[in-house]
């Protein structure tokens, strides 16, 4: 290792030159001199070597490039800003870009592991047909053409039978190719997007009808930071928020972390309220008890602004701390203590994600958290909650074609994610990612016959994977895009391979304020398309060129920058991006504004018919859905199922983000791995020490559905009568001798082990529950 | 006095999510099992009275480091233009003595049998680059200087200068808690302690 041997080894490097290029021409790389001096914010740390802005060079003798891009590890999106660093043609690293605001030169570890990601031999290469039986794996190669052949000619044989509401696109998580889908099925003409129920859409949901639209937690001037359901450490740690968070405790701002494991957010707490997992609701009406019987709430604000306050006075009587212990696991004294503690600290916001997405109270625990920001009168001033003004969410309405929705295409919707009367939501119409999968096993209310699924394993993303895996035998036709091998590839009848992020030269990502081309670091290592071609391409082949740009996407591109003012040649001219947009300062208590926001359902109702915060929610009255929000068991838990507690004395759950892999993704990434070898289950001492149990043993979690073989994590920071894994374990990786683990039973996939009937279910949004009982004992 | 330079690690601000360690293995090129720079996690108290303190640590760059002294092969060397402790491969006969005699852990060896260690990325500093943890950290609980300089550093966050019989070159911004001193950090030392029950 040169780096090792000796002083020698830094004079040679003194004679290296680092070349920033910009766009492939040279005249992008005369601009990019300007946008490549490192001009970042100073550090404020003395004794720090001052940044030296790296000498441009635009010769062929420059062996190393330093290509400007966004890092495309989580996304692809707006994310975090990178130079792409290229050795002789091999992409070899990565360096925060400090241009861009949103991670001011910061990178996560899963930025720095992307060349072993991009050059893994888990990567797809070329476009597959399957030859074996489902699930055997045996496929075959052939061209994009006949690839893409295959599945235009398959679902227009479908719409012709079927209706063209026989396909169902899968949803990932939000990425900045879900707008191509949106419109791929709206020019199909199937409502069925098939969004997971987990994240994001269903707090969107309940804030729109409470709120009028989502709050934003203004940490930058707070006093008090309530941490609930949600990792901001690593759900994107170098994206500002650990940023935000540290520099409010710095400022001596609270944080309260409500969660029932202590992750590293909650040990920058004051205070930690371990939660039992899928209680929140609980907790919550316990709060606003105390907040209303205290009289700790903002009558001002509650006169003003609120709707059925009265209703619910007399409605939270009922949940006193006392009543919610048992339920929630957290002393009496303590929701007490946290309720008054939130109340007279102000201004003070509350920080969520969606761990409190996952159980059958899910609606009414965000609703719940919306009332407490509410009447303590922390909604839209400055430190508090900030309500956005304006039209309602979404964005690039236009591009997902929203406007050709019809009631007969909202009829059409398999299993809604939200009721039909609250169709299509912000991003457009949708069906429960789960339910996709029981209408193909039960029919009901029809079948789907093709299933597309790009960045998405339903086997591991969604619960119930023992229905999943029935079903996806049964589907006719199964459709897997993505960039390396997934989970149920061995059931697609076609895999199309795309290209990484680091491979294409598209499309441009805007982000707050921001917007940046994106630049190509390497050449496609295999025959690939991008995510966006694809679509795209697809659509032309199905016969809806019009709205596929007749398969350009330049022409696609020069569309969306329209409203920029921009085009590629001028934006590709600024590597490092351009501001967008000047901000003014903000303006707060915008009350009227926001109350009066309009739904995005047909009729365009408004949101809150009363112009005021529905805490009694008359639109959810009206479609037979509670009023006011109430507590509702997980299906099984110690309060809602004792009778199970013999067998399966402990609360089990998962976590949703951790500090190296994205959901189902990246086990297969070494220096990755390396941090988080194994599947493990955090347990606490006591618990662990009764069954025997140290750490690092090997156990078997059982639940009434499944059981896994997870490692045993020793955790001093857990609740004695809850245990926890890591959600989308599946993966092997080779250099670390880990081979792939079973999705059912003596695998770690921990959404197999749920109940998926109807206790599971939140009735109004469709979260499944993410939570159950289970016993541990030693492998 | 010669030029010297150290780092300065705040587990104050240290959110354990290891892009530092990932960022320097990248760099390096560092292969499967040694790891340069650690992250390492310190538990106390039980439950729910449990504090959980992280720290980041790589090789201190000692003022009288131990692993120079106890070298056999004299493939250690600590550089009079910066005060970096360089391994010299080509020397090395892995041997092993560094590992045993260094207390925070940072000979590292891997399948050649060789040490490999931080080197505070003399190559990248080169370049007028920082070291690549400084650089990533999200949390900004790195930082690498001048002696001087960082003890005006640590004068301002209120950190110290950590204390050890081969005087480490690191300036730490502890959480004050009981019974652990604010220039020790042997708590988290004894994560590095396979034994350890932890997490990951």
């Amino acid at each position: 290792m040169e780096t090792q041997s000796d002083a020698k080894s830094s004079r040679r490097s003194f004679l290296k030159k680092t070349a920033i290029v910009g766009a492939a021409s040279a005249v992008a790389a005369g601009a990019a001199i300007t946008g490549a001096s490192l001009s970042g914010k100073k550090s404020g740390l003395p004794g720090v070597l001052k940044r030296v802005t790296s000498k441009v060079f635009h010769s062929k003798e420059a062996k190393e490039k330093a290509i400007p891009t966004f890092c495309g590890m989580c996304g692809p999106s707006a994310g975090c800003g990178i130079y792409a660093i290229v050795k002789n043609g091999k992409f070899v690293g990565v360096e925060g870009m400090k241009e861009l605001p949103l991670n001011r030169g910061r990178l996560c570890s899963k930025a720095h592991a992307a060349p072993q990601w991009v050059y893994s031999e888990q990567r797809l290469k070329y476009p597959l047909r399957r030859i074996g039986e489902k699930g055997e794996g045996k496929f075959e190669r052939i061209s994009w053409d006949e690839a893409l052949d295959t599945i235009a000619n398959k679902l227009k044989e479908q719409k012709e039978k079927y209706g063209p509401e026989s396909l169902a696109v899968l949803s990932p998580a939000h990425r900045t190719y879900s707008p191509y889908m949106y419109r791929f099925l709206v020019a199909h003409g199937s409502p069925n997007y098939g969004h997971s129920g987990i994240c994001a859409m269903q707090r969107a949901f309940a804030y729109a009808y409470t709120l009028g639209t989502s709050p934003r937690a203004d940490i930058s001037k707070t006093k008090l930071i309530m941490i609930w359901g949600k990792q901001p450490v690593y759900a994107g740690s170098s994206k500002g928020g650990v940023r935000e968070l540290l520099e409010a405790k710095e400022r001596g701002a609270k944080i309260v972390a409500i969660k029932p494991t202590m992750e590293p957010d909650v040990a920058l707490a004051d205070v930690w309220v371990p939660v039992r997992p899928g209680t929140d609701a609980a907790l919550a009406l316990a709060m606003i008890h105390v907040i209303i019987g205290e009289h700790l709430y903002d009558a001002k604000f509650v006169e003003e602004w609120t709707h059925g306050f009265p209703e619910l006075v007399k409605h939270v009587r009922q949940y006193t701390p006392e009543w919610a212990e048992p339920i929630t696991g957290v002393k009496a004294d303590q929701i007490r203590s946290v309720a008054r503690l939130y109340a007279t600290t102000k201004p003070a916001c509350i920080e969520d994600g969606n761990g409190l997405e996952h159980a059958p109270s899910c609606n009414d625990t965000i609703r719940s958290l919306a009332i407490l920001r509410a009447i303590t009168g922390n909604l839209d001033i400055p430190g508090g909650d900030l309500l956005a003004a304006g039209k309602p969410e979404g964005g690039r309405k236009s591009f997902t074609l929203r406007e050709r929705y019809t009631q007969e295409w909202i009829d059409k919707l398999v299993w809604p994610e939200f009721p039909r009367a609250f169709q299509p939501m912000n991003e457009g119409t949708s069906s429960a990612y789960y339910g996709i999968f029981e209408s193909i096993l039960t029919e009901k209310p029809y079948p789907v016959r093709a299933i597309i699924a790009p960045g998405t394993q339903p086997t591991v993303t969604t619960r119930g994977t023992s229905r999943v895996i029935e079903a996806l035998k049964k589907l006719d036709f199964y459709v897997v895009v993505d960039v390396s091998r997934t989970a149920d590839m061995n059931y697609a009848d076609i895999v199309i391979p795309v290209a990484s992020m680091y491979e294409i030269d598209h499309p441009f990502e805007s982000g707050e304020g921001w917007i940046m081309a994106r630049n190509k670091v390497i050449e496609p290592l295999g025959d690939y398309k991008s995510d966006y071609e694809f679509w795209i391409d697809l659509g032309v082949r199905m016969g809806y060129g019009k709205d596929f740009w007749h398969g350009s996407i330049d022409q696609c591109m020069k569309e969306l920058l329209v409203p920029f003012n921009l085009t590629m040649e001028e934006l590709r001219s600024h590597p490092t991006g351009v501001a967008t947009g000047k901000k003014g300062p903000p303006a707060y208590k915008k009350y009227a504004q926001v109350f009066a926001t309009r739904s995005t359902r047909l009729n365009g109702a408004p949101l809150l018919p009363q112009g005021k915060v529905a805490i009694y929610n008359t639109t959810f009255e009206e479609n037979g859905f509670n009023p006011l929000p109430q507590w509702v068991e997980p299906p099984e838990s110690p309060t809602a199922t004792p009778e199970l507690l013999n067998r399966y004395p402990l609360v089990f759950s998962d976590f949703h983000t951790s500090k190296v892999y994205n959901a189902g993704w990246l086990r297969h990434v070494p220096y990755l791995r390396e941090i988080m070898t194994d599947p493990t289950v955090q347990i606490h001492p006591e618990t662990a020490e009764a069954r025997g149990i140290v750490n690092g043993d090997w156990v078997i979690v059982e639940s009434p559905y499944n059981s896994l073989r997870l490692k045993a994590e020793v955790n001093r920071g857990i609740r004695k009568d809850t245990v926890m894994a890591l959600h989308g374990w599946w993966q092997g990786c080779k250099e670390l001798k880990k081979e792939d683990s079973a999705l059912l039973a003596g695998g770690a996939n921990v959404n197999s082990m749920y109940n998926t009937g109807k206790k599971a279910w939140d009735p109004l949004v469709t979260a499944l529950s993410s939570q159950t009982l289970v016993q541990v004992r030693k492998a | 006095m010669a030029k010297q330079l150290g780092f300065y690690l705040s587990s104050r601000r240290c959110v354990q999510c290891h892009s530092c360690q990932v960022a320097c293995k990248a760099v390096h090129g560092v292969e499967l099992g040694p790891t340069w720079r650690k992250v390492l996690n310190y538990w106390e108290g039980d439950f729910p009275n449990v504090a959980n303190r992280t720290i980041s640590i790589s090789c201190f760059h000692c003022a009288k480091p131990a692993c120079v002294e106890i070298c056999p092969a004299g493939a250690i060397t600590k550089r009079a233009e910066d005060g970096v402790v360089v391994v010299d491969r080509n020397e090395c006969v892995g041997c092993r003595s560094c590992e045993q005699a260094c207390p925070y852990g940072a000979p590292q060896f891997g399948a050649d049998g060789k040490m490999q260690k931080c080197d505070l990325c003399l190559e990248r500093r080169a370049e007028g680059k920082q070291p690549a943890c400084v650089a990533t950290c999200p949390g900004e609980a790195l930082a690498f200087g001048e002696l001087a300089d960082l003890e005006q550093l640590a004068a301002k966050k209120h950190a110290h200068r950590l204390t050890g019989k081969t005087e480490p070159i690191a300036f730490v911004a502890l959480v004050q808690h009981k019974g652990v001193a604010a220039d020790n950090i042997d708590p988290f030392l004894h994560v590095l302690k396979p034994t350890e029950s932890g997490r990951q």
